[in-house]
C-alpha cells in the first residue's frame, strides 16, 4: 500500500469515515509498520488538540453594533431579469458565447499594446470601480477590481505572478466563466488586464474569483456588485 | 418557546421583520466571530469581519437561494471576508516551509493552554487556504460536503487540503515539541 493510501486511511479514521474493509487495511498497516503507528498517534494528538481549542465569546457589543449599522431599507427578494426559463437559457447562451470570445481573446489573439487597452477602455466610457480585493499569496499578488463601464461589467486584473494564471469567475446564482492563461506581470507596474463579463452579474450579487496556477488554487477573492438604488 | 429554523427567519427578514434578523445575528455571531478569529488571529479584525459579514448578509438576503443551507451561505461570506482581510495585510513571513518563530523547546512541557497556543501559532504559519479547511472542519464541525459547498471545491479537494493541513500542523508541532 502506498504511503498516500495509508495516510488517507488514518485521516479517514480520525474523521470517522472508515468503512469495514478500510478498517482492516489500516489495522494491517499499523501492525506492519511502527512508523505508521507513530504517524497515526501524532495526527490523532493534533486533531484532539484542535478539537480542544475553546470557542471564544464574541465581544458583548458585537450584535448591537451589527444591528445599529443595518441600513433602514428592508432586504427585498431580488427579482432577476433572467428568472424566466427563456431568459435563463438566453443568459446561459450569452455566457457560453462570452466564454468562447474571452478564451479566443486571451489564448489566440495577439496581446494589445497598452495604448490599445487604454483606448478600448476610453471608448467604452470611463469605468467605475465597484469593488476591489487584494491578493497576496506566495505565487500571485496584486489586485482585482470589479468595474462597470458603458459596455457593462468587467474585471480588471493587476497581478504579479511568475506564470500565467487561470481564472474562474462564479456568481452567487451559479453562473461561471473561466479565463485561461490570463496575462500577468512579473513585477509591479504596467497596464492592467481587463476581462468583460457580458451577461454575468446582477445587482447586489457576489462575484467569486478563483485564481489557478497549473490547476492548483493559488488565490481567491470575492467582489460585490452594489445594489441598484 | 420553539426556536424558529433559519429558513423561517430568512423569510421573515425578507418580509421586513428586523427582529428576525436579530435572531439570526444572535444565532450566528459566535461561529462567525470564531471562524474569523481562527483565520485572522486578531480579535479586532475578527470583530470587523463579523460585522461586515452580517451587513452583507442583510444587504444580499434577497439574493440568497433558500434551496441552499443558510449556514453554508453565511459561513462562505465570513470565510471570504476573512480571506479578503488577510489579503489586505502585508505578506507575513514564515508561511509553509519556513521556520516558525521562537520555538517553545523540546521538553514537551506544553500542555493544556500551552498546547492550544502552540496550535494557534502553528495554524497561522500555514497557508490561508489550508487554515480555512482546518477551521471549517475542527472549529465549525462541518462535513466534507458542507466544506465543499462553502469553498466551491469538490470533496476530494477538500479532503486533500485537510490532510495536507493536518500533516503540516503535525510537522510544526513536532518541531516545537508541542506534541
Amino acid at each position: 500500500m502506498a504511503d498516500s493510501e495509508r495516510l488517507a486511511l488514518i485521516h479517514a479514521e480520525i474523521d470517522g469515515e472508515l468503512e469495514g474493509r478500510q478498517r482492516a487495511e489500516l489495522a494491517r498497516a499499523l501492525l506492519a509498520d511502527p512508523e505508521v503507528q507513530a504517524l497515526r498517534e501524532d495526527l490523532r494528538r493534533v486533531c484532539a488538540a484542535l478539537d480542544a481549542l475553546e470557542e471564544v465569546d464574541p465581544p458583548q457589543e458585537l450584535s448591537r453594533s451589527i444591528l445599529d449599522a443595518l441600513p433602514q431599507s428592508t432586504p427585498s427578494r431580488a427579482r432577476s431579469w433572467w428568472s424566466g426559463p427563456r431568459l435563463r437559457y438566453a443568459a446561459v447562451i450569452a455566457a457560453v458565447l462570452a466564454m468562447g470570445a474571452i478564451l479566443y481573446e486571451t489564448v489566440e489573439s495577439p496581446r494589445p499594446a497598452a495604448g490599445d487597452v487604454a483606448g478600448t477602455m476610453a471608448a467604452a466610457g470611463a469605468p467605475t470601480t465597484l469593488d476591489t480585493a487584494q491578493l497576496s499569496s506566495e505565487v500571485v499578488s496584486g489586485r482585482v477590481s470589479l468595474y462597470r463601464d458603458r459596455a457593462g461589467l468587467g474585471l480588471q486584473f493587476e497581478l504579479v505572478a511568475s506564470a500565467p494564471v487561470d481564472v474562474v469567475v462564479a456568481t452567487s446564482d451559479g453562473h461561471t466563466l473561466r479565463v485561461n492563461g490570463l496575462s500577468v506581470r512579473d513585477a509591479p507596474g504596467g497596464p492592467p488586464t481587463t476581462v468583460p463579463l457580458p451577461g454575468l452579474g446582477r445587482s447586489g450579487e457576489a462575484v467569486e474569483v478563483t485564481f489557478l496556477m497549473a490547476g492548483r488554487e493559488v488565490g481567491r477573492a470575492t467582489l460585490w456588485l452594489p445594489k441598484d438604488p | 418557546m420553539k426556536e424558529e429554523d433559519d429558513a423561517t427567519l430568512v423569510r421573515r427578514c425578507r418580509e421586513g421583520d428586523r427582529a428576525a434578523f436579530e435572531q439570526l445575528v444572535v444565532r450566528y455571531q459566535k461561529p462567525v466571530f470564531n471562524a474569523a478569529l481562527r483565520l485572522l488571529r486578531d480579535p479586532e479584525d475578527a470583530r470587523d469581519v463579523s460585522q461586515t459579514t452580517f451587513l452583507k448578509v442583510f444587504e444580499h438576503l434577497g439574493d440568497y437561494d433558500p434551496s441552499f443551507k443558510f449556514y453554508s451561505w453565511i459561513y462562505r461570506i465570513a470565510v471570504n471576508e476573512s480571506l479578503n482581510a488577510l489579503g489586505a495585510r502585508k505578506p507575513c513571513e514564515g508561511l509553509d516551509g519556513e521556520e516558525a518563530d521562537a520555538a517553545p523547546g523540546p521538553d514537551r512541557e506544553l500542555e493544556g493552554r500551552q498546547t492550544g497556543r502552540a496550535i494557534e501559532e502553528a495554524l497561522m504559519r500555514i497557508k490561508p487556504e489550508l487554515r480555512t479547511v482546518i477551521v471549517l472542519r475542527h472549529f465549525m464541525h462541518l462535513s466534507y460536503q458542507d466544506m465543499g459547498d462553502i469553498l466551491l471545491l469538490p470533496e476530494k479537494t477538500v479532503k486533500s487540503r485537510l490532510y495536507n493541513a493536518r500533516q503540516l500542523l503535525r510537522d510544526r508541532l513536532l518541531q516545537g515539541g508541542a506534541i
